[in-house]
Formats: structure tokens, sequence, C-alpha cells
């Protein structure tokens, strides 16, 4: 079996690469695809949080790098999903205890055993980065409909561009919010995809249930009734090769902001009647 | 589909109460955005493109007269490939016998310059590049001058109406105004008036993606 290496990267810190990883890669597992993710963000590893699995580690990558054990007793297998596991990053090291080959390694020996190995990738440009896109051969972009990460992620898809194994690259918008977007107080998806003039893998609507799912450990993609989970779910459906339409956040917004608009007039008016 | 039946129908009575009339921020961010990833892209700082629209104009100025405060010099993209996209107004264009005076001024104006420089015994290279400029501007200005006096009837009547030379005007119109925050306030009241005309198109044209 040789499975894809996908790499999820942004440039700017906090637009939700961590996040989108977890959630993908939960989805997929759902799906009955064998995942492995990989966190390459040495002292500052996040997923085993998003996943509920920070009392599982016994090995990290850096473990294995330094033969303390081998590959496969490093990986964590999910509390619910037997399809899905995680390569923890080590917690205590920094960016420097891997090096690009290492992880180019590791990748080739997982994507045997594995249909997708995610890799997380540090925020920055710097050597993290080119770590975390040594193994990978896909690259998914993840931004917001924000200036400066708007900003980054071209920087990153100029850096991807100029790798010869990255193969192909797609967008990924997060937090994005349709009212906003709607009344034109924010960039819309058509705004950021043709600035970036990237192919848009799918778009995530901010959703408070991201932060009570990580409060629990819980990818939301596990949470049928959200509406950033069945995003996720439809990202992932995606990248497997369905054909799944991109929700249509805005129009749904326009509308109940119309109506919204339309009542709080006549409500203000009788008032100040 | 019924849905956008109904969102257009609001829009509409919206549109009737006057409800969309408000300043849509999320322009201005566009705008800014594709200045800076052009920037970011190219490294053709504003500086730079100052420097070749007055080299530009210089240049042109031999051949005919131009409205320069209106020429435009932007960076432009369609899909992965970049362009400068360059927006001539000319006025007039020049006889032959106009065009060589300008060509003897310019060599004239060189040579006193050249010959100023190594009075002044070469103290930077940056130095005699500057001045070099300088007196390029400087003949294209007088040039302006002279041939305006001769021609002001003419003028008149052909300044309202400026011939416009646009390599893409496609593109113009959807490429960010690099001026706008690099040249003098004069310049942008004479822009103000081209621009509503695209602005009005393009916010028909992000309308109906929506829409539909």
């Amino acid at each position: 079996m040789t499975g894809r290496v996908i790499v999820i990267t942004s440039g700017k810190g906090g637009v939700g690469k961590t996040t989108t990883n977890a959630n993908i890669g939960t989805a997929l597992a759902r799906e009955g695809k064998k995942v492995v993710m990989v966190d390459t963000d040495l002292g500052l590893r996040n997923l085993d949080l998003l996943l509920g699995l920070e009392n599982r580690i016994v090995y990290t990558i850096v473990d294995v790098v330094e033969e303390r054990c081998k590959l496969k007793q490093a990986l964590v297998k999910d509390k619910k999903n037997p399809n899905l596991c995680l390569l923890a990053a080590a917690q205590t090291r920094d960016k420097s205890a891997v090096t690009e080959e290492q992880l180019k390694d590791i990748c080739d020996q997982l994507k045997e055993k594995f249909d997708f190995v995610l890799v997380d990738c540090p925020a920055g440009i710097e050597q993290g980065f080119q770590n975390a896109v040594a193994g990978a051969s896909e690259a998914i972009v993840v931004t917001t409909p924000e200036m400066s990460a708007v900003r980054d992620a071209d920087r990153i898809i100029g850096l991807l561009e100029a790798k010869e194994d990255i193969k192909s690259y797609k967008l990924l918008i997060n937090r994005y919010r349709p009212n906003m977007a709607a009344s034109k107080d924010m960039m819309s998806k058509d705004d950021v995809v043709e600035i970036l003039s990237a192919e848009l893998l799918g778009i995530i609507p901010e959703d408070t249930g991201i932060i009570t799912s990580t409060n629990k450990g819980e990818p939301i993609v596990n949470d049928d009734d959200s509406m950033a989970g069945r995003a996720y779910r439809n990202v992932a459906q995606r990248i497997i090769g369905e054909d799944v339409p991109l929700i249509d956040f805005e129009e749904e917004a326009k509308l109940s902001n119309k109506i919204k608009k339309f009542f709080s007039k006549f409500l203000n008016k009788g008032k100040e009647n | 589909m019924s849905d956008n039946i109904f969102a257009e129908i609001y829009n509409r009575i919206l549109s009737l109460l006057g409800q969309n009339a408000k300043d849509e921020s999320k322009n201005t961010a566009v705008n800014r955005l594709r200045l800076v990833l052009m920037q970011d892209r190219t490294n053709l700082t504003p500086e730079i493109m100052n420097r070749m629209r007055t080299e530009l104009i210089a240049v042109l100025s031999r051949y005919v007269e131009l409205d320069k405060e209106a020429l435009e010099l932007n960076i432009g993209q369609e899909g992965e490939h970049m362009g400068l996209i360059l927006s001539i107004p000319v006025i007039r264009a020049k006889d032959e016998a106009e065009i060589e005076q300008a060509i003897k001024e310019e060599e004239e104006a060189k040579k006193k310059a050249k010959e100023e420089d190594s009075e002044e015994q070469d103290s930077d290279t940056e130095e005699t590049q500057e001045s070099d400029e300088t007196s390029e501007e400087e003949t294209s200005d007088e040039e302006k001058e002279e041939t305006s006096e001769e021609t002001e009837s003419e003028e008149e009547t052909e300044d309202k109406e400026p011939v416009e030379e646009e390599t893409s005007q496609d593109v113009t119109e959807e490429t960010p105004k690099v001026e706008e925050e690099t040249t003098q306030p004069e310049e942008i009241q004479t822009e103000a008036v081209k621009k509503s005309i695209p602005k009005i198109e393009k916010s028909k044209k992000n309308d109906n993606p929506s829409e539909e």
C-alpha cells in the first residue's frame, strides 16, 4: 500500500492548522481509511490535546528518530476509532531534534501501512516548516479571511510551489463568518480564492463548538449536528475524491441577515412611534 | 432556488429602503491585500514604481504630448500571470519637427549635465545618476510648456476628451490603483472620475455570483 502524505500548513499561527488536522484525520478514519497524524510542532505539541490522547503518549517522534523505540511502538491509537493513530511531537525538545531526512524517512515508512499520513506543520517558514514539508507530496494551506492570514498563506504557497516533491496544494478557508461576508464586512471566499488563485478544498464556518470540543478532547466531526463538523466531513470526502458541493453558508446567512434587519427596522419604528 | 428568489426580493426591498448604503470595509481589505501581495511577490516597491513612471513619462514625452498626471502604471494579475499595465492618456501626437527638437533638447541637457558633473569632479556615481534624471525631467517639463504654448487653442478643445490608449482595459479595471497611495492628491481627482465607472461594474460582478 502506498498512502498519501499530506502536510497541513498555514504560515500564520492560530488559524486552525491543528484543529483542521485533528478533524480531517478523524473524518477520514470515519470513512474507513487508515490514518496516521504526525505532529511536527516540536516543543509546542497540541494535536494530542485536541484528540484527547495526551495521557496515552509514551514515546514521541524524537524517541523514534533517536532509536529509543520502534516507529510502531510510538503510534498512539485513537480512543474511538481503531483506524486512527497519532505520532506525537516531543514537548521538551526544539525543532532541531529532527531533520528533514529523518522526517521524510518516517513519512515513507508510514505511507506503507496507512492510506493517509497527515503532517501537522508548525507556524512560520523556518526549519520547522521545511521539516514538515519534506516528506509530503500534497499540501493543505489553511487560512482565514483576514488580511494577515491571507498574506502569510500567499508566502507559504510561494514556498510550496518551489518544492519539487509537492505535487498539489489546496486551500482551506477556516473560521469563516458568512454573516460578515454577506454584509461585506469581511472578505468572502471568492475574494480569498481570487487573491491567492489557489484551488479551494473547503470552507469551515466559525463555530463556538470548536472550543467546547477542544475542551473535551473530542474532534467536532464526531458531532453530527455541528456546522463546522459537517464542513470538515465534506472536506474529508473531497480529499477521498468524492464530488461534494460546497455548503453555501453565505446564501443562508444573507437571507437571515436581511430578515433580521428588515424586522429590526420595523421594531425600531414601532418603538419610536 | 426558492431561497434565492426570497433573498432577491429582500435585496430589492432593502435597497429601496436605502439600507445597502454603507461603507464596505472588505473592499478596503481586498485592495490593500492585493497591493501588498504584488509587492511581496515582485519586490516592486512603490518607490521603484514611481521611478519607472517618471522615466517612462520622460521617454514618451518625446513623441507625444501626454497627460502626465493621469498616466497610470499598475501591476496587474490575471490568473497566474502578472504584468505591468500602462495607461497613457494622449493629448496630442507630436509632429516630426517637434520630436526632433525634443530629442535635441534632451541631448543638450544631457551634455550640460555631464559638463556640470565633470566640473563638480565626480563625487558619487549615484549622484550623477540622480542629476541625470532630474535634468531629463526638467527638459520634458520645458518641452511641455513650450508645446502647450504653441497649441493652446488646440488643447482647449482636445483637453476635454483626451484620447486614451489602454494596453488592456479589462485588467486595468480590476487592478488596484498603485498611485492612490504613492502620488499627489491632484491626480486622484482626475482618476476618481475614471474609477467610478469600473467600480460600478465591479460591484455588479460581485453581486451576481451570490444571487445565482
